[in-house]
């Protein structure tokens, strides 16, 4: 156990299956699979295991993509890091082909591969294109496929475990902006599972629900309300395929109120889920949804900072439900 | 410059040349200008036709477009080291000059919207603005997120766009603009315009698949398409052979049977005749051509205010280029043969300005960029709530931040 970066742990985890299975294969584009933590050793999958199984492309996220996926179909455990500026260039070959290959294979596919997928949207005046926390609806809208989004490094490591060893194909989502997190994660090896949410503070009065990136957002303006007197829940969903409903409807109906918090626009944003699971479930629910406006982020701080909801925006919304 | 040997010869003894300024050259050979003999002899054996027809306006106009490029960086970058107020990033141009204005002085950049032949640029669009003849001053304020920039604060240094120019813009992806731009080309032949589409590329677009898809198209369709592809070994911190089995991009551009050339990327006048050439094929109807452009860029892949000088070398060396990063002695020797320096020696060689000219219209160049920056940062910030416009032709969307 000890203080570790978010790139640290997550690469832990990789390192770990590398060293067990001798097949598995990593492919990166600009980023090298190099972390370093005040106290541990470098790692750098790239010179641990050579460029036989660890490779660069040129700017190709589609070659990546489909490379894990072939991978796996020959049966070797791959993954891959698709940087933000590409996040959404694998998506034909993840939504019409690995989505459903079991499914048109009857079950025959072997998919035991893993693309993690880099989303940015916390630094303002990067512009329309570098601003991708949009990604979790397109992603989590495919069956077949597990979408996950740790928003700790703790569950960023597990989950990372947890999405090697699956035998299904994972995309594994991760918010840029947490990458400054850091938390006690063990040395060893662990699996957060990829089907359950987690519930961060208990309470009684409201149900706030988010994922990955908007989860700093969420908690925040937790703590605002419970300074104000109120109940607050706080759960963070990790898992957007396959939803945990079974831990949304557990707190709404001992809320009967739902805030959800997300950095995705607003249309079919997790939170439209996450509400519309709560009302079939739950009668009698007051609920808000606070999202990025359905419009392209624009360069400009002030518009962009004015249109990310941010934990005031979250107060607010909650007050008007309390 | 050797030409990579896919490359047809070209047919030298069709090409009128200008008497004007063939005369010239006599004129100044004969006289005895202040000018060595032999490098005079080089320069125009290297150029037997194109820019030695250009009359000195245009020359000193690509001179001068060499400079506004290089004086707006050398400019931002101070504003970006001194200022601690100044937001804007670029992804600096510098080193590769001459690509875009060689390439650009051989288009249409002015008149009707429908004349005008179209430039698709890339991340590092700057130089290709204004080369193509963007309004600077707008540009800087844009790329200070200001409301009276060139798109109103809502696009920045990756998404500048001014179709008034033909620039149709820059785009943040390595990938799509070239496809983009073949299906700009596509039209103008549907239509039976005589227009052009050019797109600026690096070296690491080769390696995605619109590479493939842009070129085969282009020779399918005998489409009006320039591909330009600037080979300034880098994309982002990697090397380009490891995306790239060619020494010659341009030799994977033959392999679509496109005529394809590669060119010294310093050097403007053989990028102009370049592209002279290609433009004339392309709006002749006969089809695309690729250019590569070997060149260099002199500061990091990107920059961004709060640098400090000494660290990091100052958009030198960069915390992220952990396992490729580039030699410094392979640096200097690109900034040896410095676009700035080689066109201003071939005009002089070619008496189009002296010493003193050249230094004037430097000066002249360094007060325009320092008026540019002076009004882009005196322009008003954006308001918030037009963050909601735009999205569609008309109205605004609802705001769903506040729940």
């Amino acid at each position: 156990m000890a203080m570790k970066s978010w790139m640290y742990s997550v690469l832990e985890a990789v390192q770990h299956e590398m060293q067990e299975d001798p097949a598995m294969t990593w492919i990166f584009e600009l980023t090298p699979p190099v972390a370093s933590n005040p106290g541990r050793p470098v790692i750098n999958l790239e010179t641990e295991f050579g460029r036989k199984r660890v490779v660069n492309t040129g700017i190709d996220e589609n070659w990546m993509a489909s490379a894990v996926l072939g991978a796996g179909l020959a049966g070797s455990k791959s993954a891959t890091y698709i940087p933000y500026q590409g996040a959404c260039m694998p998506f034909e070959v993840i939504q019409n082909v690995a989505g459903k290959l079991r499914s048109m294979t009857g079950g025959k596919a072997s998919m035991p591969v893993v693309w993690i997928i880099e989303m940015t949207g916390q630094t303002p005046g990067f512009g329309g294109q570098h601003s991708c926390y949009e990604e979790d609806s397109y992603y989590m809208h495919i069956p077949g496929v597990r979408t996950v989004i740790p928003s700790t490094p703790y569950d960023a490591k597990g989950l990372m475990h947890a999405a090697i060893r699956s035998p299904d194909p994972v995309v594994y989502l991760y918010p840029a902006g947490l990458r400054t997190l850091t938390e006690d994660v063990p040395d060893e090896a662990y699996e957060v599972p990829l089907d359950k949410a987690a519930v961060r503070i208990e309470g009684s009065d409201l149900t706030i629900v988010s994922s990955g990136a908007g989860m700093p957002v969420a908690l925040e303006a937790a703590e605002t309300l419970a300074g104000e007197g109120a109940s607050v829940e706080v759960i963070d969903l990790r898992v957007l395929k396959e939803m945990d409903t079974e831990t949304i409807v557990n707190s709404v109906a001992k809320t009967k109120r739902l805030l959800t918090v997300d950095q995705s626009y607003y249309t079919l944003c997790p939170g439209a889920e996450v509400i519309a699971r709560a009302v079939e479930n739950v009668d009698g629910v007051k609920v808000k949804r606070v999202a990025f406006p359905d419009a392209p982020p624009p360069a400009s701080p002030e518009m962009f900072l004015w249109m990310r909801p941010g934990p005031q925006q979250v107060v607010e919304a909650a007050r008007a439900i309390l | 410059m050797e030409h990579d040997r896919t490359i047809p010869q070209w047919e030298t003894e069709d090409t009128p040349v200008s008497p004007a300024r063939r005369g010239f050259l006599m004129l100044a050979a004969a006289s005895g200008a202040a000018i060595s003999v032999g490098r005079s002899a080089a320069a125009f054996t290297d150029v037997p036709f194109a820019a030695a027809d250009l009359d000195d306006d245009s020359l000193i106009g690509m001179y001068r477009t060499i400079l506004q490029i290089r004086w707006h960086e050398r400019r931002q970058a101070d504003e970006m080291l001194s200022n601690p107020d100044y937001r804007g990033y670029n992804h600096f141009y510098a080193g590769q000059e001459a690509v875009a204005t060689g390439v650009c002085a051989a288009l249409r950049n002015s008149g009707p919207r429908e004349q005008l032949d179209l430039v698709y640029s890339s991340h590092r669009p700057s130089g290709h603005a204004i080369a193509k003849g963007v309004d600077i001053p707008k540009m800087v304020a844009e790329m200070d997120f200001r409301a009276t920039g060139m798109n109103g604060g809502y696009g920045a240094e990756m998404h500048i766009s001014d179709p008034d120019v033909g620039f149709i813009g820059a785009d943040g992806m390595i990938g799509p603009a070239p496809v983009i731009a073949s299906g700009s080309a596509f039209a103008f032949r549907a239509r039976g315009s005589d227009q052009v589409a050019v797109v600026f590329a690096g070296d690491g677009n080769y390696a995605a698949p619109h590479f493939h898809s842009t070129l085969n198209n282009a020779k399918l369709l005998d489409l009006p398409l320039i591909y330009v592809c600037e080979n300034n070994l880098y994309h982002q911190y990697a090397h380009y052979s490891l995306s790239c089995p060619h020494e010659d991009i341009a030799s994977a551009a033959a392999a679509y049977g496109i005529t394809a050339e590669t060119v010294d990327g310093q050097d403007v006048v053989q990028v102009y005749n370049a592209a002279k050439r290609a433009v004339d094929r392309a709006r002749a109807g006969n089809g695309p051509t690729f250019i590569e452009a070997k060149t260099y860029r002199y500061y990091n892949h990107w920059g961004a205010p709060g640098a400090k000088v000494g660290e990091l070398g100052a958009f030198g060396y960069d915390p992220l280029a952990i396992t490729h990063f580039r030699p410094e002695k392979e640096l200097r020797a690109w900034m040896q043969r410095d676009p700035v320096d080689i066109s201003r020696r071939i005009l002089a060689d070619w008496g189009v300005m002296d010493a003193a000219r050249a230094a004037e219209i430097e000066d002249e160049v360094k007060a325009e960029i320092e008026a540019a920056f002076e009004w882009a940062l005196s322009q008003p910030l954006c308001t918030p709530e037009d963050g909601l416009r735009h999205v569609f032709a008309e109205g605004t969307v609802p705001a769903r931040q506040f729940g």
